[in-house]
């Protein structure tokens, strides 16, 4: 009985609102940066990249795009391996 | 008659995308504003592509064109069409067999310059695009309304004219949501007006409903503000008493079924886990 209410009411994450959202957010992001999808992977990659020449990189290192009102910021998160 | 003290403003409709619903607001806001007493004037940028007389129901009052102003082919007053519905609003109508290249920004700051003294509001009806015609519409602008529409390609093209205007150093743009579908929206099926604020971080100037009695005034010339029945021109004699600076609340758009109430609920219920 729970299952079954939980697949109507969850049709929700599925909305075509939600989807219209997700895909505003990524590429309004891309256009206030005057930048494409691939380059900011680019980008993602080689921040890592040049880290990884340097220093050995312990766990998983995350370069994400977070955005604050109109502005966005890179935020790098690139855990070190302590000696 | 409100005195008239301080220069008048002049406000920029703009919106990027085409067929948002920029003449209408324009049209709308300008007339609620005379309505209200206010020396109104309302031109239009869109050279080339005119519409502003068409809404307004000007069309066969006209005898010069703004571009003939420019030119000295006739005088500013000559030109501008009184709407003999309102006390104090006029209409500079764009020229429809020339091209917007033929007005540069520098021309529409000296018009606007010579209407500020005369007028309260100074609306300009800018073009679609963010082009020549575009950078002559915003020239002369103190404001900027940006008008969109609750849709992925209006909000993308509004988001790069408040990027724009933001550059061009404008501190005071304010939000249009136009033809709101609440049904849609609760149904999970259209963008929502928090939806529309958190992608454009601006401030909301005011939200006008779908309301099919638009396109029915439309097609009589009158504008919708006319229509004391109709929630679209509420919302817009809404916007023109917020542009005099009084506070207004936003109209309510609960309009929900006992059904879709009860899905939403049952949503909340179900998705928190």
């Amino acid at each position: 009985m729970l299952n079954f209410l939980k697949r109507i009411f969850s049709k929700e994450n599925m909305s075509s609102r939600k989807q219209a959202n997700d895909r505003l957010r990524l590429v309004l992001t891309h256009d206030r940066l005057g930048a494409s999808t691939q380059l900011m992977d680019t980008l993602k990659e080689e921040i890592i990249q040049v880290i990884a020449k340097h220093v050995e990189i312990e766990g998983t290192p995350e370069v994400t795009f977070i955005n604050e009102g109109r502005r966005s910021a890179l935020d790098i998160n690139i855990p070190l391996k302590g000696r | 008659m409100v005195s008239k003290t301080e220069e008048g403003i002049v406000i920029v409709v703009t919106s990027g995308k085409g067929g948002v619903g920029k003449t209408t607001t324009v049209a709308n806001v300008g007339a609620s504003l005379a309505k209200l007493d206010y020396k109104v004037v309302v031109l239009d940028l869109d050279i080339g592509l005119k519409k502003l007389d068409l809404i307004l129901g000007l069309e066969n009052r006209i005898i010069y064109d703004l571009v003939q102003v420019i030119e000295g082919e006739c005088t500013l007053r000559q030109a501008l069409v009184k709407d003999k519905r309102f006390p104090e609003l006029y209409m500079l109508p764009a020229a429809q067999t020339r091209n917007k290249n033929e007005v540069t920004p520098d021309q529409i700051k000296h018009l606007c310059n010579q209407l500020k003294p005369q007028f309260d509001f100074i609306f300009v009806d800018c073009p679609a695009g963010i082009e020549h015609g575009f950078k002559n519409a915003i020239a002369a602008a103190d404001k900027a309304i940006v008008i969109t529409n609750p849709e992925v390609s209006a909000v993308r093209d509004a988001d790069r004219i408040i990027g724009i205007l933001e550059s061009a150093e404008f501190t005071d743009t304010k939000l249009v949501i136009n033809r709101l579908q609440s049904e849609l929206v609760n149904r999970g099926d259209m963008l929502s007006i928090e939806d529309l604020l958190d992608h454009l971080c601006i401030e909301l100037l005011g939200v006008v409903p779908e309301d099919r009695n638009v396109l029915i005034s439309t097609n009589k010339g009158e504008p919708i503000i006319l229509n004391e029945h109709s929630n679209a021109g509420k919302a817009f004699r809404n916007i023109a008493q917020r542009l005099t600076g009084q506070k207004v609340d936003f109209l309510k758009f609960d309009d929900q079924s006992f059904w879709s109430k009860l899905k939403n609920l049952g949503r909340n219920l179900f998705n928190n886990n």
